[in-house]
């Protein structure tokens, strides 16, 4: 147990103009695409094992990218209230930009393609929007909220939509046949952060009065609630291996991370398991694929591996940046990360065999 | 409720408030400060985006939604959308070193401030440098029972008596008096085109408690309540005689659970028995910060000032509580 084999031993890094704002991995882990606070947008193609920089520094935030499932399009939303979208090609060649599509909405900072499909969900001001990428135009429904949206998140099947502003979370199915009234439930306070579980249906939102909430039938019925934490819930990670009874969920708040495992299925049948080791805001939580190995971005300079014990495996270094987002690639063996100051990282990440399972394994040890 | 925040004022960046009833000057004062040669990277947010029209600074344009963080008082609205847009903006911190935030003119500045306060990232983040309020001279006497008008004087730590070629002497002189009847703690500059030196506009430090009261010295030493028809005032209270921390502290407490959403602003430098060092202590609404500061000098004179400022006031009750907290 002790003198374990290092998780990661090499790595790649590059450098951008200004603080990485967010990572992002194509589904089949073939691109990589990188965004910054400058507005610089990079992509990195590891088939042809080549870079472009799509966008250079304009002086205008990316704060939301993201590949469609097909792999058919690369989106980015800013500061300049803008969606900016291309298409890419073969591997190798240069993605090509459509015009950028103004949104007139302030600062955007949340947007989302569907998983298994084509609608890519944009949180404009007050309104969620959806753009098709079938018939690459805006869908003419859209979700009206009450307040700024801040946080979108799609199940993982693709037909439901949740979007959290100040004091409500609607549940959206804008697919649904015949059309369904969205399901607005009242949160109290400003859901910053959500996320549904890969299996089991349950959804967790983190908010800014330091409260996590967590549906068990995907947004339906009534939330447990869980108060206390040392500050705003910031950041949210399932994990996609199955528990006892629900996926393992780690939350962020402050320089805190709790790992959450459900026990039974009472209120407090939810067991708090705290992480303490950052000494600054952890910004970024995620499991690696088909394992329970937890990665936490901090803005004290490291990178935390955590095993399903929650016991610190690796600290990584960041060369004196805070590090402000995390990515691990869909093979679940290299985890990209971003720093404040610029730099981006790319650790292959040997996952320990005991916190890798595989996925269709129902006969676990659990 | 915790007030300033743990991490060192020289590591947070600066804010200032610019507040203002409609047409009072604000965007010609954000203009010179955009392009005043202070050495500053200014970002601005803004309410109404492209009025200030100027290329090359970082300006975001905000939407003022206010959140009622504890069932709808007051005294804990905070402002959402800055909480959100600072959030992306610090990520560019590199890129300035002073954030100037607008305000509408029919906007309450309170929330405003206790976002600042309440909002635990911002609090580590940033720190309030100063309310800047601008007065209209010519017109403010049409507005003067608006609410928002006398919340923006009541509030402010630097206030701009501007468009003072547009009124006499005489006329500035009893505006002036009814301000001073509303906030006397604050440092009032006479301007044309809100044209203010920046250095008293800008790194002013009036929300740190060493400065308290440093704005206008010597000001408050005659105890007084200004007797006027208007529904925020002010009094401030004078006492030789050294104080009870602990009474003070559970008067204090007392006084802004029941009154807090009347109360603006409180500051006070306190003398304590028994205690060489002076106590500053300042309070938004129900958010109170006190702490020890240097020791009080052979030639100062011992004394505790105390200044509140807020809406219906009732000066014998205050003073009647003020002075049972002598020790």
């Amino acid at each position: 147990m002790t003198a374990t084999a290092p998780l990661v031993s090499e790595r790649l890094c590059g450098q951008l103009q200004q603080g990485i704002t967010t990572l992002s991995w194509s589904a089949d882990g073939e691109f990589l695409a990188i965004a910054s606070a400058g507005g610089e947008l990079l992509l990195l193609d590891f088939r042809a094992g080549c870079e472009e920089l799509l966008r250079s520094d304009r002086d205008s935030s990316l704060n939301a990218i993201g590949f469609s499932a097909d792999g058919q399009f690369l989106m980015a939303v800013g500061q300049a209230s803008e969606l900016l979208l291309w298409e890419l090609g073969e591997t190798g060649v240069r993605p090509m930009a459509l015009d950028p599509i103004p949104l007139d909405a302030g600062w955007l900072d949340a947007a989302a393609w569907q998983p298994r499909g084509l609608l890519l969900a944009v949180a404009a001001g007050r309104q969620v929007r959806l753009w098709d990428g079938a018939v690459r135009a805006w869908r003419p429904e859209c979700l009206d909220m009450p307040g700024t949206v801040h946080a979108l998140a799609w199940s993982c099947d693709g037909r439901r939509l949740a979007a959290s502003c100040h004091g409500e979370l609607a549940l959206w199915q804008p697919e649904a046949a015949p059309a369904a009234m969205p399901l607005r439930a009242p949160t109290g306070s400003a859901g910053l952060v959500l996320s549904f579980s890969p299996i089991g249906d349950l959804l967790a939102c983190g908010q800014m009065d330091r409260s996590l909430l967590l549906w068990p039938e995907a947004g339906q019925g009534r939330p447990w609630q869980f108060s206390g934490f040392p500050a705003k819930v910031r950041a949210l990670a399932w994990s996609d291996q199955p528990g006892r009874l629900a996926p393992g969920l780690a939350v962020a708040s402050g320089d805190t991370v709790v790992l959450w495992q459900q026990r039974n299925q009472s209120q407090q049948g939810w067991q708090p398991e705290p992480l303490l080791w950052h000494q600054q805001r952890v910004h970024a939580l995620a499991f690696a694929p088909d394992s329970n190995l937890l990665a936490s971005a901090s803005a004290d300079g490291t990178v935390g591996l955590w095993d399903s014990r929650g016991r610190l495996r690796q600290p990584l270094e960041g060369e004196g940046q805070g590090f402000q987002a995390l990515a691990w690639r869909p093979d679940g063996r290299h985890l990209a990360a971003g720093g404040d100051q610029g730099r981006w990282w790319l650790w292959p990440v040997e996952v320990p065999s005991r916190e890798r399972q595989r996925r269709s394994g129902g006969a676990g040890f659990g | 409720m915790a007030f300033t925040s743990a991490i060192p004022a020289a590591d947070r960046l600066p804010v200032t408030v610019l507040t203002g009833y409609l047409g009072a000057g604000k965007t010609t004062l954000l203009n010179r400060i955009l392009t005043h040669e202070h050495g500053l990277k200014v970002a601005v947010i803004v309410n109404e985006f492209g009025e200030v029209g100027i290329d090359n600074q970082l300006v975001v344009d905000a939407d003022e939604e206010i959140f009622e963080m504890n069932n709808g008082c007051i005294c804990c609205t905070v402002r959402g959308d800055l909480i959100r847009i600072i959030g992306n903006l610090m990520k560019r911190r590199d890129r300035f070193d002073h954030l100037v935030i607008e305000t509408t003119g029919l906007a309450d500045p309170a929330p405003v401030i206790q976002t600042f306060f309440v909002d635990d990232d911002l609090r580590d983040e940033l720190k309030l440098d100063a309310v800047v309020t601008l007065v209209d001279l010519k017109h403010v006497l049409l507005h003067w029972e608006a609410e928002e008008v006398q919340e923006q004087l009541a509030f402010a730590d630097v206030l701009l008596l501007n468009k003072a070629d547009l009124v006499d002497e005489s006329e500035r002189l009893a505006i002036e008096r009814r301000i001073r009847a509303i906030n006397p703690m604050a440092r009032l500059l006479t301007t044309h085109n809100a044209d203010a030196p920046m250095d008293q506009i800008l790194g002013v430090d009036a929300f740190e408690l060493e400065r308290a009261l440093s704005l206008d010295p010597g000001f408050l030493l005659e105890e007084h309540a200004h007797e006027h028809d208007d529904a925020v005032g002010s009094l401030a209270l004078v006492e030789e005689r050294p104080m009870d921390l602990d009474r003070l502290g559970r008067w204090l407490s007392d006084l802004v659970a029941k009154r807090g959403p009347d109360l603006f602003r409180m500051k006070g430098i306190i003398q304590l028995k028994g205690e060489d060092n002076r106590y500053v202590f300042q309070s938004v609404h129900m958010l109170l910060d006190g702490d020890f500061d240097r020791p009080w000098k052979p030639a100062e004179r011992r004394c505790t000032q105390f200044v509140i400022i807020g809406r219906d006031l009732d000066p014998e009750g205050l003073r009647d509580g003020f002075s049972a907290c002598v020790a």
